[in-house]
């Protein structure tokens, strides 16, 4: 449609809200409307440039990131320094949770490819929202467990069959 | 003006010109900033004592404010609903205690001030002189005159401030709520709004930082305030079981000077001990009220009890600190300067301290996650 016509005054409709993004982000798709709305104000809204590091291997982390726009390489380096692509996050992605639950360090770097719009959920919000909000802290917790859970149940599997190769050799 | 000096005729005029005109405006910034930090000075004259104070009282309601938002209701509702309940508790205070009589209080104290600090000043003569005749090289130092003229201009400053004061005090009730409400609901937001501001590269570490430093900053400013309430009630009941007057005014000297480390305690009996000497002598009741003053408020209650539960050893200053703090703070504040400055100078430490333990440990969240914990 062209954009001189169309009518832009309508509002923003709902599926351009930032809650309606948090909603279709994994750990976070089991919120109810109302959670949403509340998570949509402990989130950080946060806009990169392209090729702008999010965090390097290493660094402290405190928190995940969803990417709303754009497209986010994860990485990590060999002995040489040379960088080796682990994966390339598009919108709807998430990454760096296992940093919610306690402060560790990066096990891999994240850059932005493209400029960005990251969603960030931190720790010490979090924290705050277990105090004041247990019940819907509770959920967050649930869709992060599920999540981590669900990457160690694939990493088992996958260590398992590893484990198969070599003893078959 | 010849060739050899390196410069020509048009040169040296070129640089004569520039360097008046470099001076000249030189000396006009200097006067405009100095006008403009005099004009910031009166403008924010008044408001230095109402922020700092509803700031304090919304450290104090904030966790009240929290509870009632644990039951799901809204924070503005939540503020109004402790904004209610703290005025309730007040009122019924005042009707079942009545009100101390301030004013009257004042103006006797006023009248008895001289006498009092006559009764010291004799005491301290006949101890100078019977210093004297052992000493005799201390003979030249005129403390007592210095003491009494710098006393009776603080007498004469008292006297002048008591109608502003008034004014002061009536416009406080006003602005003291009313700022307090907006630190309890907006606060959240604004520091939200600054921290939004850092660098992408940065973010998370000032993020990580300003939750430790906000959280110990709570756990301190509502210690300390807790420890000089307690302290000075604690000091009004013990004086009130005495013949003493104007037990109320000595409870919150000696609260308020409590929040000074080491020295405050010390100042803050003088006054009580002065006038016990002055109007009771030095008899049983004397003893009591020493005895409340340092053995029931200093050693028992405020090291061995409030100390240990309120403040953590995390904001322990040096006692040289404390002493620069104090004296600086005189010099930005007066006498408000002084009380508060070293608290301000904890604050600080506290900040760099935190900044610090990020920096030098991986997990610096364990702990504090513990102490939260603990303490919730």
């Amino acid at each position: 449609m062209n954009p001189f016509w169309s009518n832009i005054f309508r509002g923003s409709s709902d599926q351009d809200s930032l809650a309606y993004f948090l909603g279709t982000v994994a750990i976070f798709s089991k919120l109810k409307r109302r959670e949403l709305n509340f998570l949509e104000n402990i989130v950080h809204v946060r806009n990169y440039k392209a090729d702008e590091i999010v965090f390097e291997e290493g660094d402290i982390g405190s928190g995940m990131y969803a990417i709303r726009s754009g497209q986010v390489k994860i990485y990590t380096r060999d002995e040489n320094g040379n960088e080796i692509e682990e994966a390339m996050l598009e919108a709807g992605d998430f990454f760096g949770e296992a940093a919610l639950t306690a402060s560790r360090p990066r096990i891999a770097s994240a850059r932005t490819t493209e400029s960005c719009v990251l969603v960030g959920l931190f720790r010490s919000d979090l924290l705050d929202t277990v105090k004041k909000y247990p019940a819907i802290s509770s959920r967050i917790l649930l869709g992060l467990a599920r999540v981590i859970s669900d990457r160690l149940h694939q990493n088992t599997l996958m260590l398992n069959d590893l484990k198969r190769q070599v003893d078959r050799s | 003006m010849t060739e050899q000096s390196g410069l020509s005729r048009a040169q040296v005029i070129l640089l004569y010109f520039v360097l008046t005109a470099s001076i000249a405006s030189g000396i006009a910034i200097f006067s405009s900033a100095s006008t403009i930090t005099n004009m910031f000075r009166t403008a924010t004259d008044g408001l230095f004592l109402p922020i700092l104070l509803s700031l304090i009282a919304a450290f104090l309601l904030d966790p009240l404010v929290q509870f009632f938002e644990r039951e799901r209701i809204g924070r503005t509702a939540s503020i109004f609903i402790v904004y209610f309940l703290v005025s309730i508790t007040i009122l019924t205070l005042l009707m079942l205690i009545g009100p101390p009589n301030w004013k009257g209080m004042m103006q006797a104290l006023k009248a008895d001030f001289p006498r009092y600090f006559g009764s010291a000043v004799d005491y301290f003569n006949i101890k100078l002189s019977s210093v004297q005749t052992h000493f005799p090289f201390v003979k030249s130092y005129d403390l007592v005159d210095k003491l009494r003229s710098s006393t009776e201009e603080l007498l004469a400053l008292i006297l002048a401030q008591t109608p502003k004061s008034a004014m002061r005090i009536g416009s406080l009730f006003l602005l003291v709520p009313l700022f307090s409400f907006f630190f309890l609901r907006d606060s959240r937001r604004i520091m939200r709004g600054f921290i939004s501001l850092t660098p992408n590269r940065y973010f998370e570490m000032v993020l990580d930082i300003y939750d430790h430093v906000s959280w110990q900053l709570a756990h301190f400013i509502r210690g300390r305030i807790l420890e000089a309430l307690i302290i000075g009630i604690v000091v009004w009941m013990g004086l009130s079981l005495t013949d003493i007057r104007y037990a109320p005014i000595l409870g919150i000297i000696a609260g308020v000077t409590n929040l000074v480390p080491y020295i405050g305690p010390i100042v803050g009996m003088i006054p009580g001990l002065v006038i016990a000497l002055v109007d009771l002598g030095m008899g049983g009741q004397f003893w009591w009220i020493l005895c409340v003053y340092l053995l029931i408020a200093q050693i028992i209650l405020d090291n061995f009890i409030l100390i240990p539960i309120l403040i953590s050893r995390v904001s322990n200053l040096h006692p040289l600190l404390v002493i620069l703090a104090i004296i600086m703070g005189g010099k930005i504040y007066g006498v408000l300067g002084m009380i508060i400055g070293v608290p301000i100078a904890s604050i600080i430490n506290i900040i760099i301290i935190e900044i610090r333990q990020y920096h030098t440990t991986y997990a610096p969240h364990s702990q504090i996650v513990s102490q939260r914990d603990m303490y919730d």
